[in-house]
């Protein structure tokens, strides 16, 4: 029988989102172009060749190394691109994701990659083109709403701020806007201002976020009603805690 | 249990996020709304921040240099898009700047390190001894006196055996003193009142019984070197300091000869084999003499604060004063200064002693405990519940899951504890110190920690910065570990155990924990009764009984601090 990997425990809604996130089966909701992400990533201009920080692999005559053999670089490696970031921050109203399950998304699908995880941000670095396919499969599909989830560098606390009326994430450097109903970026992840507005589409409804999320909440899924995910959680902690009690 | 309690942070936030403060303009809303007007006023709105903005231009302009301007953030964009707002002290009516909660800008907070680092304790009974039984000289009751005034005058720096001696100014070193106790009633009886700190006085009669009990016949002094002469060098100068007087004041009281062999026998009881200095040295890689905070293990810091013996009904304001102090110590001067720097490290101490979060928390537990396990929080030893991991599982599982919905359904407690790590100290401080409470075992409170930790990171899908994702993802497995390098009880560990040493907003809350467990037993110590009793003192410049009170009034400047040296400088 094939193996079918097991991403995650519960029986709810966030926990299944959970599960999709983790496994890459995730719905396409948008068109980001390559220019327009290139733009807001703010690392080089649109159009303009990666700056390398070696010659292409081919070039360089690599000793022999069984290692090596073994493992195919990413495009990245294999061009000798520079290592760039990507940063998320989502909001705690019901983002559809969560700094630790863009990190799971990003390690289990994506190679290459360096993810970090803290409580307002999740970065990933990489080589700059591997880390674009990451920061491009995250922003089109259902891991991010234009208005919960934003591109941020720097100054991340709008993830637990109350949201502002027009329901798009505190930014303290007022990157992300709503106009004529649909959330554009004029700045890019550090704040610097970017030649166009570049257009993320409509925010996600209440509705389709607290649908779509991967945070417990106790307004839409509380955690306490997840008996199965706090039973794994209970088990692991027993298990760390039983390792390490040694009482001769 | 029901929801309908009237949450502790209810009016405090109300206060701070739906009135105007300053210029901030946020009147209005309910502190449960998800939405609100962001005005994003910069620092004009904050009169702390205006003040400031002025006195940087003052000083640029004074010195032709330039130094604070608020518009050197983020490239021209200053501190306020969201609303800047004050802070209650949690336990208090204290409404305070958070600026004011940096310890530089705070005089209560630099004198608690003040008064712990000045401090030390040091035996008589060896230095009795070898005045007795090697010189045959007569110790009594009357010889001590003497010798505690002598050395009253020594310690600060008087002259008290050389000739054409300099000494310092005793205005200037007017916080400096030793006291002495003892466990023997008789004793403490002959000694004149003003060098005694005396237990039966300072103790509930339970406390002070137990606490004789442990120190016996045995006699100690409190020594309190000059603040400013602990400022000016480090803590490792306190044992030296008093060790020095302290010989000096024996040859002066017992007309030694200067140069005879005792002396030595004397000043090695003194530096030596009769101290005990608040905190261990470290090693090389953090390197501090002792008295410096990252050797004050947890177990100190909860003996140091003194709540326990004027609210030892109430355990859990025990556990919560010991949270702010330590907080304090070991997050913004330790970690946010020793070994760091700059000022991010307030941001997350505060989280723990402000806006009565926390003590909602603990005083939820303390009713679900209180409902569950027959009385198990309150003071006793007798009605303690079996420390199991299924009492863990179980206390540590329902707090945490508390104050995460507390996140959720006050936004403006969410907004207050904006950042991860403030959020995962706070919960995870508030379990572990509840199932210490519960069980009078503060291990057990160590493990609903890191339960806390792990089922924060689920529940919400993120935990606190990187280091949380470290030392909490893999500290359950040291907790009931007792092998060396890899676990302790909790009261012996401290900021410099291996997994503990960059924990960010992790250690006030173990020592919270070391406390709890005592405070809910009722017992008068945690790890040590001569540090108990030694800051049992009102007269040191600190009020250890209130450390958050005390935080409050160097806030808002009515705390008078010691080694001030306007004595000996030009005046303004």
């Amino acid at each position: 029988m094939a193996y079918e990997a097991q991403y995650y425990p519960g029986a709810t809604s966030v926990a299944e989102n959970r599960r999709k996130h983790m496994s890459g089966k995730v719905e396409k909701l948008r068109e980001v172009s390559d220019d327009d992400l290139t733009l807001v990533l703010g690392h080089r201009a649109p159009g303009s060749d990666y700056p390398s920080t070696h010659p292409p692999l081919a070039e360089m005559g690599e000793p022999e190394c069984s290692i090596r053999e073994m493992v195919e670089p990413t495009p990245g490696a294999k061009a000798g691109d520079r290592v760039r970031y990507v940063q998320f921050v989502d909001s705690m109203y019901n983002a559809p994701s969560t700094p630790y399950f863009r990190t799971y998304a990003a390690a289990i699908n994506f190679r290459g990659v360096d993810p970090g995880t803290l409580s307002g941000r999740q970065v990933v670095e990489a080589r700059e083109r591997d880390m674009e396919e990451v920061a491009k499969f995250q922003l089109e599909t259902e891991m991010s709403c234009p208005a919960l989830a934003s591109l941020r560098g720097a100054t991340v606390h709008g993830h637990s701020l109350r949201l502002p009326e027009d329901g798009i994430m505190f930014d303290m450097l007022d990157r992300c806007r709503l106009e004529n109903g649909v959330v554009i970026m004029h700045k890019d992840q550090v704040g610097r201002a970017i030649d166009k507005k570049v257009d993320f589409g409509k925010p996600m409804s209440e509705e389709e976020a607290a649908k779509r999320t991967t945070i417990y909440r106790v307004d839409n899924v509380a955690f306490r009603d997840d008996a199965e995910v706090i039973e794994w959680v209970h088990t692991i902690f027993e298990k760390r805690t039983a390792y390490g009690f040694k009482p001769e | 249990m029901a929801d309908d309690r009237k949450r502790m942070f209810q009016k405090d936030l109300e206060i701070k996020f739906t009135k105007e403060h300053g210029d901030n303009k946020m009147e209005g809303g309910e502190i449960t709304d998800k939405k609100v007007t962001y005005y994003r006023l910069g620092v004009d709105q904050n009169p702390r921040k205006v003040e400031m903005r002025k006195a940087g231009q003052e000083m640029a302009d004074k010195r032709g240099l330039v130094g604070y301007n608020p518009m050197m953030h983020c490239g021209g964009i200053p501190l306020g898009q969201r609303a800047l707002t004050p802070s209650f002290i949690s336990g208090t009516d204290m409404m305070v700047e958070t600026d004011d909660l940096h310890y530089v800008n705070n005089a209560a907070m630099q004198q608690m390190w003040d008064d712990i680092r000045r401090t030390c304790i040091v035996g008589l009974d060896m230095a009795h001894e070898t005045l007795e039984k090697r010189l045959g000289i007569e110790v009594t009751p009357e010889t001590i006196n003497h010798y505690l005034e002598v050395l009253n005058h020594a310690l600060p720096g008087g002259a008290v055996v050389q000739e054409h001696m300099v000494e310092t100014h005793p205005a200037l070193v007017d916080d400096c003193y030793v006291k002495i106790f003892t466990g023997d009633d008789e004793l403490a009886d002959e000694i004149d009142s003003q060098f005694l700190v005396d237990i039966n006085k300072q103790f509930p009669e339970e406390q002070a019984e137990a606490l004789k009990a442990a120190i016996g016949k045995t006699t100690w002094q409190a020594a309190h070197i000059p603040t400013v002469v602990s400022r000016t060098t480090d803590g490792a100068q306190t044992s030296r300091w008093m060790a020095m007087q302290v010989g000096m004041s024996f040859i002066a009281a017992y007309n030694m000869c200067a140069g005879e062999a005792a002396v030595a026998d004397l000043s090695y009881a003194a530096k030596h084999a009769g101290v005990i200095s608040m905190g261990d040295m470290l090693p090389a890689r953090r390197a501090r003499g002792p008295n410096e905070p990252g050797g004050v293990s947890f177990g100190h810091m909860a003996d140091i604060i003194q709540t326990s013996r004027v609210d030892a009904e109430d355990p859990a304001h025990v556990a919560l004063e010991v949270v702010g102090g330590a907080c304090m110590l070991y997050d913004q001067i330790w970690l946010g200064s020793y070994m760091s720097g700059g000022v991010g490290f307030t941001q997350y101490a505060t989280a723990a002693y402000t806006n009565n979060i926390l003590d909602d928390n603990m005083y939820y537990n303390v009713d679900y405990i209180n409902d569950k396990y027959d009385g198990a929080a309150n003071k006793g030893t007798d009605n303690k519940v079996k420390a199991t991991m299924d009492v863990v599982k179980d206390i540590g599982t329902e707090s945490t899951i508390y104050g995460l919905e507390n996140y959720e359904k006050y936004p403006t407690a969410l907004e207050d504890h904006f950042g991860g790590s403030q959020r995962a100290t706070v919960l995870s401080a508030a379990a572990g110190c509840a199932t210490s409470l519960a069980t009078g075992n503060g291990n057990a409170g160590l493990s609903a920690w890191y339960l806390s930790m792990y089922l924060h990171k689920e529940a919400h899908g993120r935990l606190g910065f990187f280091g949380y994702d470290l030392q909490d993802q893999c500290g359950a497995t040291n907790v009931f570990s007792f092998q060396s390098d890899e676990g302790l009880p909790v009261e012996l560990r401290g900021p410099n155990y291996p997994n503990y040493a960059m924990n960010v907003g992790h250690q006030g809350g173990y020592t919270g924990i070391a406390s709890a467990a005592h405070a809910g037993r009722g017992d008068a110590w945690a790890v040590n009764p001569l540090i108990k009793v030694c800051f049992a003192d009102d007269m040191l410049p600190f009020d250890f009984t209130a450390p958050r009170k005390e935080f409050g009034r160097g806030a808002l400047k009515e705390f008078e601090p010691a080694g001030e040296r306007s004595l000996i400088i030009p005046a303004k």
